[in-house]
């Protein structure tokens, strides 16, 4: 256990902790960060930097497509942070060669045409690519794909290194990370009561950067945080030759297509895992692998000598299409930092954002819309 | 085997036997690095039976192609494998995949297998088996290449039993490798580019194991190899692994393949064993002699055959390191062997079994500290926890052979009448030798029983996992963190994430953060089990989901 008593505790060391740990530490705060060690969504992360609307969340939870849309320009100031902290970490091979979001037929690139007006009014780079455009980019797109919109925002980074890299500069700065779990948060007159599995600390504040899990701890003080848990399924393939500039999406299809410096390429873009928490790991649906490997197949068929090497499920987590950021209405020195739907994207500016509210400081965009107490 | 193939390496073109596999075709011709490895080291065969994924060479512009498992053919062109293979237009997806329902599938055509798949089939079950090689037999009874004479009554045994699991109506599917196990069960594999589903009513795994190295440093280098290896060449295609050999390891297979190689022409320079001298324990010998004399005495003759030879065989003498020298590899031990100078380094400090598809499907296990390996818990008829799977074998914890025999009669016998509805009628001879044989086991392992290696021993500069290249140096902070999990130094370190999936690795890491934390070992000790079981060509799953979207419909 570190001090009793910290200035703020950071509950969660996925990609949203360890960025406002980071900021936290930078201005000098007494702080400790725990976390449980498990089903971390940062640590199954397949390293997209989302910016565009993605088609799967138009399709699958049109309600909040108003909310997305909404936050449009958080996600353009999340990759202006993501540099910022590629720098900070010392490079994580963070690339912002733009996203492609493939038509493969008339119907889809009037989807997409109409997106892009949508997106271009909030002050997205996009354009829309037809064939001959998309093949100087990307000569390695199958034959059936018609046209492209293309995000010039966006781009993508290597999570695994992220993740290694804040935790050793957290390291560095004499903040070690207590690996337990965080089981209630509690009023005491002169801050946050934190329990945990290693005992309790009191705090000024307390920082909720706890995904799906703020659900169970914001309602321990009586505060509605509506956010669930998504299971994902990732693959990855052997390394290849270095083709894939962007990353790549679908007007219809659920999938996400990178590589990665390494050469691998990564597909995702949210086929369903299964989670039982009695089990406690997420686990590989075999519909899902066969689904999404064979859809990258056909999108490119360049990749379809290579082979499959591992698979993974890891935990999205979703809320209303906005992220949850601000001070429990009733308990206001517990910040909630969660990210919801692109979270790695989002993290670290959702992160800075809870550091700077439990420093005081001021904000670099208006948190309003984004408060917890809409719930309530 | 008169016939000559010609095909060409990196341009230059080869003559060599044919019937072998390209590994013992290059191998033949003095080449021993395969392909680029990372931060371009070169890398070679390692694992000789499609495990580890180090002999990967490109074959007529695809790459990824394992030479171990690879038959030569004339006018192969094959070349060194670059670390990032180009992106080529895939070769032509067979648009037929097979998917076959039978009463039992049998996957692994080695002793335990093949027994199982016979037994099954007299029984009157449809059978299907199937085997990665493309000749079954398993590492024990490693039968000869098409081509090539039987050897010995090893093998001559393996042929004879591979015959009757062929005359008893059982099918066999060669060259099958397996990436996936689902619930159902429902097995995917691939098979010369076609993809293969098996959706049958029970299963018997029996995929026995592999062979675990000492981690040295050096150990990855182009020309050491495990023990096994090396016997695959020598026993499969009459190849030698190169003229001068050193042998390390812990076991009997050490010594008998050090006499094989010997017989071959091979000057055997070094024979270095973990134990100590089997006369110096006299009651385990004992025991041993009483549980199979006839073994006992081939295994003292193949010593004495040894000495004969001047092989100078060491006990109680490991592997230290092994770097490049002059025209070869120089192998140091760390006591009485010295150092030598050979073409290949062979060894072989035991075995793991081969358990993913067991894991895969959910059966429970227990770990056994002593020889640090998972055990799969089995019914009396070798039933797993998991109902209709069935295991023999090494694959459970190992055996040897003629246990994992007579496991396959009792599981195909068990299975057969499961699918027929019938009460199992098995042979009551069967469990009085399955007793004899796992006594004799018993015994040998006392015989050769010695201390495995030390996490706190192995040098810094070691690498833990070849594939991705990581130390022991570089996992020494990310495991001590406290509270941390397997999965987690693997994502900090990149441990376990390469081609071979952590085979190599995931025992060794598991035990030494058990041991740190004070924890004892268990299944979830290990990396989690995840399908792919080994790399699978996209095109094959793209087959699969479209015929499985054929047959679902």
């Amino acid at each position: 256990m570190p001090d009793e008593r910290v200035d703020i505790a950071v509950v969660g060391g996925g990609i949203t902790g360890l960025a406002a740990a980071l900021h936290l530490t930078e201005a000098h705060a007494r702080i400790a960060v725990f976390d449980a060690g498990l089903n971390a969504g940062s640590n199954a992360n397949a390293g997209s930097l989302h910016v565009q609307l993605q088609s799967r969340f138009l399709r699958l939870y049109p309600d909040e497509a108003p909310n997305v849309e909404a936050s449009l320009p958080l996600y353009l100031a999340a990759t202006r942070t993501w540099i910022e902290l590629d720098r900070w970490l010392g490079g994580v091979e963070l690339a912002q060669k733009g996203g492609l979001m493939l038509a493969e037929s008339d119907a889809q690139m009037a989807f997409l045409e109409k997106k892009a007006e949508r997106e271009s009014r909030k002050g997205l780079d996009v354009d829309i690519l037809n064939r001959a455009e998309l093949e100087e980019i990307a000569p390695w797109l199958g034959d059936h794909v018609v046209g492209a919109e293309l995000c010039r925002d966006e781009g993508k980074l290597n999570p695994l290194l992220a993740n290694e890299a804040a935790r050793k500069l957290l390291k560095s700065s004499g903040v070690a990370i207590v690996p337990s779990q965080v089981h209630a948060l509690e009023p005491v007159p002169d801050g946050i009561r934190v329990s945990t599995d290693a005992g309790d600390c009191i705090a000024e504040h307390a920082i909720l950067a706890t995904s799906w899990g703020t659900r169970a701890l914001a309602a321990g003080l009586g505060v509605r945080i509506p956010v669930s848990w998504e299971p994902l399924h990732m693959n990855i393939t052997e390394p290849g030759d270095y083709i894939m500039e962007h990353l790549v999406q679908h007007a219809e299809q659920p999938i996400t297509l990178k590589q990665f410096q390494s050469g691998q390429i990564v597909i995702g873009g949210g086929w369903a895992a299964k989670f039982d928490p009695a089990v406690g790991t997420p686990e590989v649906l075999k519909a899902s692998l066969l689904g999404n490997v064979a859809l990258a197949a056909h999108l490119a068929p360049g990749i379809a000598h290579l082979r499959l090497m591992r698979t993974w499920a890891g935990l999205n987590t979703t809320a209303d299409g906005k992220s949850i950021i601000g001070p429990l209405p009733g308990t206001p020195r517990v910040i909630a930092a969660v990210p919801g739907d692109a979270g790695y994207t989002l993290g670290p500016i959702v992160g800075q954002a809870a550091a700077n509210l439990a420093l005081g400081n001021e904000q670099q965009f208006d948190l309003m819309p984004y408060t917890p107490a809409r719930f309530s | 085997m008169t016939d000559t193939v010609k095909f060409h390496f990196d341009g230059e073109e080869l003559s060599l036997p044919a019937g072998l596999s390209l590994a013992a075709a290059l191998t033949t011709a003095g080449i021993r690095g395969f392909r680029e490895g990372p931060n371009g080291a070169t890398r070679g065969m390692f694992c000789g039976m499609g495990v580890c994924q180090e002999c990967l060479v490109e074959v007529d512009g695809n790459p990824n192609q394992r030479a171990c498992m690879t038959k030569v053919a004339s006018g192969l062109s094959v070349r060194t494998q670059s670390a990032r293979p180009a992106l080529v237009a895939s070769p032509q997806i067979s648009s037929n995949p097979l998917v076959e329902k039978p009463d039992i599938l049998v996957v692994g055509g080695g002793a335990g297998g093949l027994s199982a798949a016979a037994e099954a089939a007299r029984h009157g079950a449809q059978v299907l088996l199937l085997d990665e090689r493309a000749t079954s037999g398993g590492q024990f009874y490693k039968q000869p290449a098409a081509g090539f004479a039987l050897l010995d009554k090893q093998q001559s045994d393996g042929a004879a039993l591979l015959d009757d699991a062929l005359q008893s109506g059982a099918r066999l599917l060669d060259e099958t490798e397996i990436w996936g196990a689902f619930a159902g069960p429902e097995i995917h594999a691939t098979r010369r580019g076609q993809a293969v589903i098996v959706r049958p009513r029970v299963l018997i795994v029996a995929t026995g194991a592999y062979e675990q190295p000492r981690l040295v440093p050096g150990w990855e280098l182009p020309g050491v190899m495990t023990t096994g290896a090396a016997q695959t060449l020598w026993r499969s295609y009459r190849t030698l692994p190169g003229g001068r050999v050193a042998v390390f390891g812990n076991g009997p297979l050490n010594l008998q393949v050090a006499d094989e190689l010997r017989s071959g022409g091979a000057e055997v320079l070094l024979v270095a064993e973990a134990a100590p001298a089997p006369w110096t324990r006299p009651g385990a010998a004992v025991a041993m002699s009483a549980a199979s004399p006839g073994l006992a005495r081939d295994g003292l003759s193949t010593l004495m055959r040894l000495r004969r030879g001047g092989v100078p065989v060491h006990f109680k003498t490991v592997l230290s390191r092994v770097e490049t020298a002059d025209g070869g590899l120089r192998a140091t031990t760390d006591g009485a062997g010295g150092e030598v100078v050979v073409d290949a380094v062979c060894m072989n400090y035991g075995f793991q079994p081969q358990n993913e598809i067991l894991r895969l499907l959910g059966a429970d296990f227990i770990y056994e500290e002593r020889r640090g390996q998972l055990i799969c818990q089995r019914s009396d008829e070798c039933e797993t926890t998991v109902g209709g799977v069935f295991a023999v074998g090494d694959c459970c914890g190992m055996g040897g052979a003629p246990a994992a025999r007579v496991e396959g009669q009792i599981a195909g016998c068990a299975a057969a009448a499961k699918v027929l509805g019938q009460q199992a009628m098995y042979n009551r001879g069967a469990n009085l030798r399955l007793r004899q044989h796992r006594a004799f086991q018993s015994a040998l392992w006392r015989v050769f029983e010695a201390d495995s290696q030390d996490y706190a021993d192995i040098a810094q500069e070691t690498l833990v996992c070849r594939c991705e290249s990581v130390t022991k140096g570089d996992i020494d902070g990310p495991s001590q963190e406290p509270g941390v999990e397997i999965g987690g130094v693997k994502r900090a370190t990149r441990v376990g994430m390469g081609r071979c999936q952590g085979r190599y690795c995931s025992h060794v890491l598991a035990k030494h953060m058990a041991l740190a934390q004070g924890r004892s070992v268990d299944e979830r000790a290990y990396f989690a089990p995840r399908v792919p079981i080994k790399p699978v060509p996209i095109a094959s799953v793209l087959a699969a989901q479209e015929a499985l979207e054929a047959d679902d419909a």
